[in-house]
This record gives structure tokens, sequence and C-alpha cells, in this order.
């Protein structure tokens, strides 16, 4: 009975919602109007359970002394911290969650985060970024001309790189990245039915029904 | 040691001194190398010139900290074109670390322009759900965000006597980092609602958006820092804007740091295939 009552509802949502897309009636909208309230709202729960999910982690991680158990400390304490804050004093502009925590931390850390990328981007593809193969060297040549073709010093080196290196995402890139697309897509369809119609279970979690 | 086998083993602490020596220098002393607008920027400037005064642009803040010199530069010169020509701005964002930076936009911009705050642009703020946040703007946006992000109504904001929901707004650019971001609404504002939906992007992730590109779903498409400052020289150029243009500024910078990645990358080859024919 605990599978079958959630396998109903997913079965009959399913094929409610797949229909409705193509009702324009005004009651078939209204419906659709209702169930996207109802998707914040269930929405909102999964912040819970990350919520939860990452203390239950944490706190496993610092029980068996994990290699680096001393940064769950430091999320431990930044998440205690910033949920006092924000329900203490609000998350309105002006409060200590804006001032402090965002604009004075999280702002210059994260980006300082990204900036150090160009550093170890640079490092890395001096030691890893070989022409082994013939598909290698293909991949090194095209990486080269749309590098160059992206920022101004390509163009003056030669006017018309900035033309190869668009022709390069516009052809070969767009092929490749529309096979992927159709791949995922037609993937997507094909694991929605299969949920819908309740051969895949997975989301219904362990145990016995 | 050789000088091939010492070109294959650079210090990578040499390396981390190269590179920044040669960010810093066109930072504090410009090359000039100058940019121009390519054809994918200028669509989304002929969109939004295209919106007539006291129409609305929707913005989405999908980015945070980290894409902040990319994308940043986008949003503050997307807000200056509509501001220079009477467009409202009306602002949201998918992404909760992007919250604070679209605060920064909307108290900094309007007033170089002489805008008002709920008469010229609103900030709608974040809410969680992604795909239910944008099919719910579609239907009716004060469902969603019955309060600005400043706590007003959103019955107390002339531009929203104007804007009910998504099909009332004729052009939106997505500046996003990744997902959820333009691919997002490309999915539900635009085949569903058939929103006119333009894209701001990481050049890292510029590929992504080039399907849509050529299908017409995307008008438009500022990838990366060049997609950014080829924006800035447009609105520049047509007189929209006079200000300091950091993309611009920026690109000298990015410029010699490909150089560089290009260059090490071809010594490691150079260095790699000699030393190891000389081994056998």
């Amino acid at each position: 009975m605990r599978r079958t009552i959630p396998l109903a509802i997913c079965l009959g949502m399913g094929v409610l919602m797949m229909v409705q897309f193509f009702v324009p009636h005004p009651a078939s909208v209204a419906f659709y109007d209702l169930t996207t309230k109802w998707i914040r709202i269930v929405s909102a729960f999964a912040l819970v359970l990350g919520v939860g999910s990452l203390i239950l982690y944490h706190l496993d991680r610092l029980r068996r002394k994990r290699q680096g158990w001393g940064y769950s400390i430091v999320t431990m304490v930044a998440l205690v911290v910033t949920a006092v804050i924000g329900l203490g004093w609000g998350v309105k502009p002006g409060s200590p969650l804006q001032e402090v925590l965002f604009k004075n931390m999280l702002v210059p850390l994260n980006a300082s985060m990204f900036a150090i990328l160009a550093f170890y981007m640079a490092s890395a593809a001096y030691r890893a970024f070989r022409a082994r193969t013939k598909e290698a060297a293909l991949l090194l040549i095209a990486a080269f001309i749309v590098m160059l073709g992206m920022v101004p010093v390509g163009s003056a080196i030669w006017g018309r790189l900035p033309e190869v290196a668009e022709w390069i995402l516009s052809v070969p890139n767009m092929a490749a990245k529309r096979a992927i697309l159709f791949g995922v897509a037609l993937g997507a369809i094909a694991t929605s039915l299969k949920v819908i119609l309740g051969i895949e279970r997975g989301w219904l979690g362990g145990g016995k029904g | 040691m050789s000088i091939l086998e010492k070109l294959l083993k650079i210090d990578r602490k040499i390396i981390f001194i190269v590179m920044a020596i040669l960010v810093l220098f066109p930072l504090l002393k410009p090359l000039g190398l100058g940019v121009s607008s390519g054809p994918r920027a200028k669509a989304v400037f002929d969109a939004v010139d295209a919106i007539p005064p006291g129409e609305v642009l929707l913005i989405s803040i999908d980015f945070d900290p980290a894409s902040m010199p990319e994308l940043y530069p986008m949003l503050v010169a997307l807000m200056r074109h509509c501001f220079a020509r009477d467009v409202k701005v009306l602002l949201c964002g998918l992404w909760i670390t992007g919250a604070g930076l679209a605060d920064k936009a909307v108290t900094e911009i309007p007033p170089e322009y002489g805008k008002k705050y709920g008469e010229d642009v609103v900030y709608l703020g974040w809410k969680a759900g992604v795909d239910a946040v944008i099919l719910g703007m579609g239907e009716n946006i004060k469902n969603v965000f019955p309060v600005d992000y400043y706590g007003h109504p959103l019955d107390s904001l002339p531009v929203m006597q104007e804007v009910t929901r998504l099909r009332d707004i004729p052009f939106m650019v997505a500046i996003s980092a990744g997902t959820p971001g333009f691919s997002d609404w490309l999915l539900y504002a635009q085949s569903r609602y058939g929103m006119k939906v333009g894209a701001g992007v990481t050049a890292v992730s510029a590929a992504d958006a080039y399907p849509y590109l050529q299908t017409g779903q995307l008008t438009g498409l500022l990838a990366g820092m060049k997609g950014a400052a080829e924006y800035e020289v447009l609105i520049q150029k047509n007189g929209y804007s006079k200000a300091y243009m950091p993309a611009v500024a920026a690109m000298d910078s990015q410029s010699l740091a490909h150089l560089v990645i290009i260059a090490l990358v071809l010594i490691g080859n150079l260095a790699f295939f000699a030393t190891r024919k000389r081994r056998r």
C-alpha cells in the first residue's frame, strides 16, 4: 500500500500534466496554475532535506575523525552562524547577512576561488595537454584557434581568425552538441515514461512496501 | 639537465608569477587592442534597441560572485542601454548567490540616468523552484513574487502596473553562469509562453548556447567577457553611455593570459617530443 498510492499519484499526475499541456481550456489553465504552486511548496522542502543531509554527513565525518575532518567543523560553524544571523536579523538589504556575510565574505572568497583557476589552468595545460595522437593534435589546434578568436589579440594576429573560431563553434562544435542534446532528450523522455508508468521505482526509496 | 628537459619541468611558481604579471600589466597600462562587435552581441543589442520606450526588459541574474568579472559588466551595460532609451528594467534571479549582486546594480546604475526605483526599475529577488518559478511567472508574476526584493508589495510599484505575466514583456536576457540559467528560460518561458530570449554566458559555456542560436530560439548571445566588451562598445558607439568600460579594459589582460597558456602548451609539447625523440 505504501508503494501503490505514490505510484498511482505519479501515474495520474503524469498523464494529467501531459494532457494539460495540449488543452488551452480555462479549467486546464487553472489546474496548471494550481500545480505550479504545489511544485514551489514541495521545492521548499528540498532545502530541509539538503540541510539535514549536510548535517548528518559532516557529523559522521567528525565522529569517525575521517581525513580532513577539521573542514567539517568549518562547514558546521558556517552553517550555524549563517542560520543564526539570517533568522535573528533577517535577510533584507542592509542586514548583517547581506553586508557582512555576503558582500564582505562570500563575494571576495568566491571571486578569489575562481580567479586562481587561471593560474592552475595555465600550469595544468602546460603539464597535461600533449598532442600524443592525431585526435589530440586536432583538439589542440581547435582550442588554440578558439582561444585566440575569442580575444582581440586574435584579430590583431590575423583579421579572419575570429571568423574561423566562429566556424568551429557553429559547425563541428554544434554538430556534436546537438547529438548530445538529442541523446539527453531521448533519455529524459524514456526515464520520465518509466517513472510515470511505475517501471522505474528508485524514487520511492528502499524498504519494503 | 639539458635545456629541453628544463623546459619540460618549469616550476609552477614561475608559471604563476608570469601569469600574474601579464594579467596585471595591461590593467595598469592598457595595450589598447580594441574590441569590435560580432553578430551575436549585435543581435542582443538590436533586440533591446527595438523595445519601445516605456516597455520592459526582463533580466535574469543567474550567476554568482565567481563569474561576476565576466557577467556583471553585461548586466550594467544592458541596464545603461535600457535607461538611456527610457526602457524599464525588471530583474529577477534563479541563483540565490546572485541576489546581492543585482542589488548592487539596482542601487548604482539608475541614478546615473536619473531613474527611480519602482518607476523605472524593479528587482523581484530570488525564489526557490527554478522551473516552477518561471512557469508561475508565465501565469502571474505576483503569484510568485508578491513582494519585491526590498519587501515592497508589487501592486505599489508603477512598473508592475503594466506587467502581469511574461507575455507582457517583449524581450528578456538571461545572464547565466551555468544551470539553472538560459536553458531553463528557453525550456519554459520561450517554448511555453513564446518569450523572446537572449543570453549572456561565461566564455566556457558559450559552446552550449550555439545549437539554440542556430534554431532561432536564442535571439542573440553575449559570450564571456568579450561579449560584455562588445556590448559596452555598441552602447558607447550609439551614444547611450560614456561610462568607463570594465570589460573592454579587461580584454587586454585576457588576451595576454590566452597567449601565455598557448605558449606554455607549445613549449610543453615541443620539449616533450624533442626529449622523447632523443631518448629513442
